[in-house]
């Protein structure tokens, strides 16, 4: 993954995080709400090679943390994503290629920003962080998965087609 | 050559999971500049989140509103009649008028206290994927906003400014799990904590062993050092449930809050307390209380005949 990519991805991410935090928290969702941003950044990093997915969850991470609402210390989230980046990029060989299977790419969506939000919930609670009701947390965490698996087939085939676009030639070959 | 890409990727990790943990450091030693890009982000989105907040304010109740939409009968035969009111009230700006409203009932209970208010309205909302419950208001720096001030709303408290930037602010709502303060029983005096539980509902600890809770009791806010983060006597809920374990060092109760966090459209930010503890003057009334205007109907009926009522009765039966 080359730097201009990088950078590309790191721009885009930031868009996706300013509509996340402007657009999407404004909409009062049943159960509790959906966090497009997580769907995208997990997206990305399937769609990327190994260190391509560490260095993606490092920046969307550093992104998240951002988030003026965020209560956790700053660098949790790169810390988690990180390390979600890495588990997606060893699989790597048994995940194989998302883009001609849609349905597969979805459930993945899913289930890994479920995974990447009790994650972030487990390492919170190691640093100390007051997380609340568990009850509470993994009603967020479930509110979160279903609207993903819900929203992410409109979004994902959209991604796979603006990667497509910006790969060059070496890259696809 | 799968080896080496391990390599460098398993390097990369390295590196990337110690800076991490570096920033965690960091930040939990108090090193300010993570809080200053915070802050520099909430700067860059709250333009943003004011224009999309004016356009999404419709869009944004979406599924509540469809959550609520009954499809039984009578739900569909009130919705008739309330559609054949609002044709009658033709153009009415149901929008405004909201929102007037709500900042009428959050300056009447800041006025009350004789406290000094910014009315905000709120433009954003905390996102889903931090566990954290906040809201962001349209007032910041330049209206004289600063860090730890109490946030009211109609009926009482709504949290706390958290963070500030020129022209917008971040409040920790009281339902967030992290959110504490102290509180005192009207009736009783004695005095607890009320926690946070990431909804509606909350839980009073009672630092006092021997004292007592009772349903329904209303709690009212103690007051900090130098008003802040909390101006005394805000209205902050009612006792709902108490769990009596003699077991336990400190009494336990659950509390419901007076103001419902999920609908709130216009909030005011105390800048000054009052010269003195309201006490309990801002705690709303029970429910149950029925308050009667009776009209003075039989000298009415009597003086069909003369239209012109005499201001007198009137006067002495208002007081």
């Amino acid at each position: 993954m080359s730097a201009s990519r990088i950078s590309l991805s790191a721009l885009f991410l930031f868009v996706v995080f300013t509509v996340q935090e402007s657009a999407i928290a404004r909409i009062n969702f049943p159960i509790t709400g959906f966090s497009l941003f997580l769907a995208v950044l997990i997206g990305l990093m399937a769609l990327e090679d190994r260190s391509g997915a560490i260095a993606l969850g490092f920046i969307g991470g550093l992104i998240l943390d951002l988030s003026p609402t965020s209560n956790s210390p700053f660098g949790l989230w790169a810390l988690v994503l990180t390390l979600v980046g890495y588990v997606i990029g060893a699989n790597r060989e048994s995940i194989g290629d998302f883009t001609s299977r849609p349905g597969a790419f979805v459930l993945f969506v899913a289930l890994a920003s479920a995974l990447t939000l009790l994650l972030s919930l487990i390492l919170s609670a190691l640093v100390g962080d007051q997380a609340g009701n568990l009850t509470r947390n993994l009603v967020v965490i479930l509110g979160n998965t279903l609207w993903t698996f819900l929203f992410a087939p409109l979004v994902l085939p959209l991604l796979s087609l603006l990667r497509n676009t910006t790969l060059t030639s070496r890259e696809r070959s | 050559m799968a080896g080496r890409g391990g390599n460098r990727s398993r390097l990369l990790l390295v590196i990337l999971l110690v800076t991490s943990l570096f920033l965690i450091t960091l930040d939990l030693r108090g090193v300010s500049i993570t809080d200053k890009s915070r802050s520099a982000t909430q700067t860059f989105l709250s333009p943003i989140q004011r224009g999309v907040s004016t356009l999404f304010s419709p869009v944004g109740n979406f599924f509540s509103n469809i959550k609520n939409f009954g499809t039984t009968k009578s739900q569909i035969n009130d919705l008739k009649r309330e559609n054949a009111q609002l044709k009658a009230k033709v153009i009415f700006n149901e929008d405004t008028a909201g929102k007037l409203k709500k900042l009428r009932g959050a300056l009447n209970l800041a006025g009350r206290a004789g406290y000094t208010v910014v009315a905000a309205r709120v433009i954003g909302k905390g996102s889903a994927s931090t566990f954290s419950q906040t809201i962001t208001l349209d007032a910041g720096m330049a209206d004289g906003v600063r860090k730890n001030m109490t946030v009211t709303g109609a009926y009482g408290l709504v949290g706390v400014v958290k963070d500030v930037t020129a022209s917008s602010c971040v409040v920790l709502l009281m339902s967030d799990p992290t959110f504490r303060i102290g509180v005192r029983i009207a009736r009783s005096q004695s005095v607890g904590v009320v926690i946070g539980q990431g909804d509606g509902n909350f839980v009073l600890q009672l630092l006092d062993p021997s004292g007592e809770i009772k349903k329904g009791d209303v709690l009212v806010s103690l007051g900090s050092d130098g008003n802040r983060p909390f101006v005394p006597g805000v209205p902050v809920g009612r006792v709902t449930s108490v769990n009596d374990t003699s077991a336990s060092l400190t009494q336990e109760a659950g509390v419901k809050g007076f103001e419902n966090l999920n609908s709130l459209g216009v909030v005011t930010i105390i800048t000054k307390a009052a010269a003195q503890d309201p006490r309990n003057a801002l705690v709303p009334t029970p429910e149950p209380t029925v308050t009667i205007y009776v009209t003075p109907k039989p000298s009415v009926d009597s003086m069909t005949i003369s239209p012109t009522p005499t201001p007198t009765p009137k006067s002495s039966k208002g007081k």
